[in-house]
């Protein structure tokens, strides 16, 4: 007797691959803001560009926040989420986001309030770091999962924190181009988001390339979003969009220099960047359960 | 200091369901929410076809990976080993459920507990049982640790007609659960993740022995 070949179980008394159904797109949102939200703030606040720091505040204080309250069970117990930091890469989270919320307010106090140049010091260091870790800390709460090979790897916390750089950068440009500043920063940035958009383009090939070596169900995970189920928006939305379309169109804008292209990049590379966070979750697959004479 | 846990005998499993018929009685979870159950597979091809069975439960894992992702401390593990969830505590993240590769962490969503399996609204049965739940949370097996507590088997071992199901304990060196696996052989579910469960399973299976340890004390 032959086994028959391994497939996405139809429910939990099947044999076969289990999709993840647990995190949803209220997650994947949450993780999408706090990337780009931590970036924009970053780089906004290294830049000295005002505008962003406040975007960038908003979306990871008033979006972020938002998105993972509502997607809690028990909301009203929101608090409950920072009592392990020792182990959990959730609480850790929490706390940095707590620590952003305090920290980046203070910075954007208006420049007439007399806030002490030491505590301003150390409000902006406080805000940089946790923008930071905010950036990136999602990589680590999905890649801490044994049970989803496909996240299971240090390459994820990688990813997130080059994405969330390339959604900050990339927002930073447009909110520049919106309020007509032409610093000394504009085209550093401008130069980073080419390098960012090749690199994650490098770096996703890789990551898909390990994958289709790796477990077996980290492989049906690439060969869902390179073939199968996934395959048009993975390679359409993230690969397409996000990054060739994006790529086409900056380096079009460094010669055309027109606003509504600006918009129309940011656009697209947004698109591929919540795309990619929403794929990851969707694609997540728990492996079979057998016993070894199943195989 | 016990280390409860289970052994289940492959060879003795008919597929019945009575487990998890048992457990859903025990317990009365809601709907679409099983404790215990049986993942069934077809071999072979028509006419020369099969059906193989795995009963699945919590595995109740020493290194338990939904404790470890548990950002508010509700998951928690009894000193004799059996992982619980206080609900009081859990705040419906679902981390934990993400984090165990067996997936036996289950999220009681809105409205579950507003209707029964019937669609007039609860039986006296679900009323009582149901009480036992909270909406927005996680809930999971306990090994029947109310009973065990009264000294009594979990109700998916009591039930089984073929006694596939040994319960006992890790740490007791003369037990059944130890004598089994010295003597059969004996694997865990999906010894990659390096959970250490404490449910083990046996098939007489040639080289089975070698795909996981038996928990350390």
């Amino acid at each position: 007797m032959t086994p028959q070949s391994t497939a996405i179980a139809k429910h939990r008394f099947g044999f076969g691959y289990y999709p993840q159904r647990y995190w949803n797109w209220l997650i994947g949102s949450a993780f999408f803001l706090g990337g780009i939200g931590g970036a924009t703030f970053l780089l906004s606040i290294i830049t000295r560009f005002r505008p962003g720091m406040i975007l960038g505040y908003l979306i990871v204080v008033m979006g972020k926040n938002t998105a993972h309250l509502l997607f809690l069970g028990r909301p009203e117990r929101f608090w409950r989420a920072a009592m392990r930091p020792d182990r959990s890469w959730i609480a850790r989270g929490i706390w940095a986001t707590g620590l952003f919320a305090v920290s980046g307010l203070i910075c954007l106090f208006p420049q007439g309030w007399a806030v002490p140049a030491a505590i301003l010091m150390a409000a902006q260091v406080v805000a940089m770091i946790s923008a930071l870790f905010i950036m990136f800390y999602d990589g680590f709460v999905m890649n801490s999962s044994p049970a989803i090979a496909f996240w299971h790897t240090d390459m994820l916390p990688l990813l997130i924190l080059m994405y969330a750089s390339l959604g900050g950068t990339t927002i930073s440009l447009t909110l520049r181009e919106l309020f007509g500043v032409q610093d000394l920063a504009t085209p550093v940035l401008s130069q980073a988001e080419h390098l960012l958009l090749v690199g994650n383009f490098l770096l996703l090939a890789g990551y898909m390339a390990r994958m289709s070596r790796w477990t077996p169900a980290a492989r049906e995970t690439a060969r869902l979003l390179l073939r199968g189920t996934y395959a048009r928006v993975f390679l359409g939305l993230v690969i397409v969009v996000g990054l060739l379309a994006t790529l086409l169109l900056s380096i079009v804008q460094n010669f055309a220099d027109l606003p509504e292209l600006v918009i129309l990049i940011a656009l697209c590379e947004l698109t591929g960047d919540f795309t990619l966070v929403m794929v990851l979750l969707k694609s997540g697959l728990f492996s079979p359960q057998s016993a070894p004479s199943w195989k | 200091m016990a280390r409860l846990g289970m052994v289940i005998d492959l060879r003795r499993c008919i597929g019945c369901n009575a487990c998890t018929l048992a457990c859903k009685q025990e317990n009365g979870t809601p709907e679409d929410i099983h404790f215990a159950r049986v993942v069934t597979r077809e071999v072979g091809t028509y006419p020369a076809t099969k059906r193989t069975f795995l009963p699945v439960l919590c595995n109740h894992c020493e290194d338990a990976p939904c404790a470890e992702a548990c950002p508010s401390g509700a998951t928690w593990i009894r000193e004799d080993g059996i992982v619980m969830v206080d609900r009081e505590k859990c705040i419906g993240c679902r981390a934990c459920a993400v984090a165990c590769p067996y997936m036996n962490r289950h999220f009681i969503a809105r409205g579950l507990l507003e209707n029964g399996y019937s669609a007039d609204g609860l039986s006296p049965f679900e009323a009582v049982k149901f009480a036992e739940f909270e909406e927005g949370t996680m809930t999971k097996c306990t090994l029947c640790a109310h009973r065990i507590d009264a000294g009594l088997l979990p109700a998916c071992v009591v039930t089984c007609p073929t006694e596939a199901r040994i319960f006992g304990d890790w740490d007791d060196p003369s037990g059944k659960l130890q004598k089994l696996v010295d003597e059969r052989g004996g694997w865990a579910l999906l010894p990659e993740c390096k959970t250490k469960p404490k449910v083990y399973y046996l098939d007489d299976q040639v080289g089975c022995s070698a795909q996981s340890e038996v928990p350390e004390s």
